[in-house]
């Protein structure tokens, strides 16, 4: 969406009229359910947390800075709501953050096993990209799926810009070794 | 080689694959469904003023509208450079006066004579003059500011000599008069 169109809906919704922000919701929710489905792996949680996304970025829109994207600064809301949510619910709340135990669970590396197996076609990163730990996935995704700059990226994860480029670094190391080894299997 | 490209072709693919990975479709009314949970936004006046502080303005006017005001924006641009003229003229045009030094020496009994002054610091090299075989003169013509000028002629790079035709001259301090040039401008002067 364009820019200043973004940036027109805001001001309509700032100045007392909510309706506007619907586009704003049809044109993200696809991306914001789907970071929570990978997440949570539950359609309806999903669901719930997309939408408390939505309203917390809509309760705080008077912070959101003009000129910048709308779409870096929702996502790191949706990102805290996931985070909030994997806290609250026991699960995981390393995820997004700079623990080495999180590259290596159990539960992925049996994923990852079925994945090598049963995939080797143009799909097999795809496989690979759900069954990595959250915070290399979230940074490949919003690098190359997203188009988001080293500095967005950098903004959305809450880390350093070299902290962000590491991690696309390391990711796309993890999913070329899988790839490999994925090739020896077969 | 073949290692290389394959590893950039394995990087192409896993780019090309996370740039095409789909979204998932958000449930049926999913918009509607956030929409229904938001209160519309009551602005404070602050907030009010701030949007249209920093935001584009659209305005509607006819062209009847326009010309008083056009009206003035060139009469103040006229103003300015009346204005201006002066002191740009001051600044940047220094009108500058031909004046020609002329030394009788019938004979050519001096080698060299060159004219020092206040305008050349009393530099000889910067101002040679040229003996005249027609009329017996050392002459130099130079372009002068207008003003006092003090000079004098240097004979044979050692003797210092009044200008016997100048109207005025003032005591240097040292035992000589230096001849006194006043250049009014506008005006070639013959000396």
């Amino acid at each position: 969406m364009d820019e200043t169109y973004e940036a027109e809906i805001i001001k309509e919704v700032l100045l007392g009229d909510p309706q506007p922000f619907e586009a704003l919701v049809r044109e993200y929710q696809g991306a914001i359910y789907s970071l929570m489905l990978r997440n949570v792996r539950d359609s309806s949680m999903a669901a719930d947390l997309a939408q408390e996304s939505f309203t917390r970025a809509y309760a705080r829109l008077e912070t959101f800075k003009k000129g910048k994207r709308f779409f870096p600064w929702l996502y790191s809301i949706a990102l805290n709501v996931a985070r909030d949510h994997m806290r609250k619910s026991g699960r995981d709340f390393h995820v997004f953050m700079d623990n080495p135990t999180d590259m290596d669970r159990p539960e992925d590396r049996k994923n990852e096993q079925e994945a090598m197996e049963n995939h080797l076609d143009g799909n097999v990163v795809f496989e690979f990209v759900q069954t990595m730990a959250p915070k290399y996935r979230e940074a490949l995704i919003l690098r190359y799926k997203h188009d988001f700059s080293m500095q967005e990226i950098a903004n959305v994860l809450d880390i350093s810009v070299s902290g962000a480029k590491m991690r696309i670094s390391r990711g796309l190391e993890m999913l070329r070794d899988q790839f490999k080894e994925v090739s020896n299997v077969r | 080689m073949s290692g290389k490209n394959d590893a950039r072709l394995l990087d192409a693919t896993i780019k090309s694959s996370l740039s095409s990975m789909p979204d998932e479709t958000a449930p049926e009314g999913f918009s509607a469904r956030v929409m229904r949970e938001l209160q519309p936004k009551k602005p404070s006046v602050w907030m009010r003023f701030k949007l249209w502080l920093f935001g584009p303005q659209s305005m509607t006017f006819t062209p009847i509208q326009v010309v008083p005001v056009m009206t003035c924006v060139v009469a103040l641009i006229v103003l300015g450079i009346v204005q201006m003229k002066p002191s740009a003229m001051s600044e940047d045009t220094v009108r500058l006066s031909s004046v020609r030094f002329v030394l009788n020496d019938m004979n050519m009994n001096a080698k060299t004579v060159s004219v020092i002054g206040s305008f050349n610091s009393w530099k000889a090299e910067r101002s040679v003059m040229y003996y005249n075989n027609d009329e017996g003169t050392w002459i130099l013509e130079a372009t002068l500011p207008p003003g006092d000028h003090e000079y004098m002629f240097l004979v044979d790079g050692v003797k210092l000599v009044s200008d016997p035709q100048a109207s005025m001259s003032r005591d240097d301090g040292f035992g000589n008069k230096n001849s006194i040039l006043f250049v009014n401008g506008g005006h070639e002067q013959i000396l």
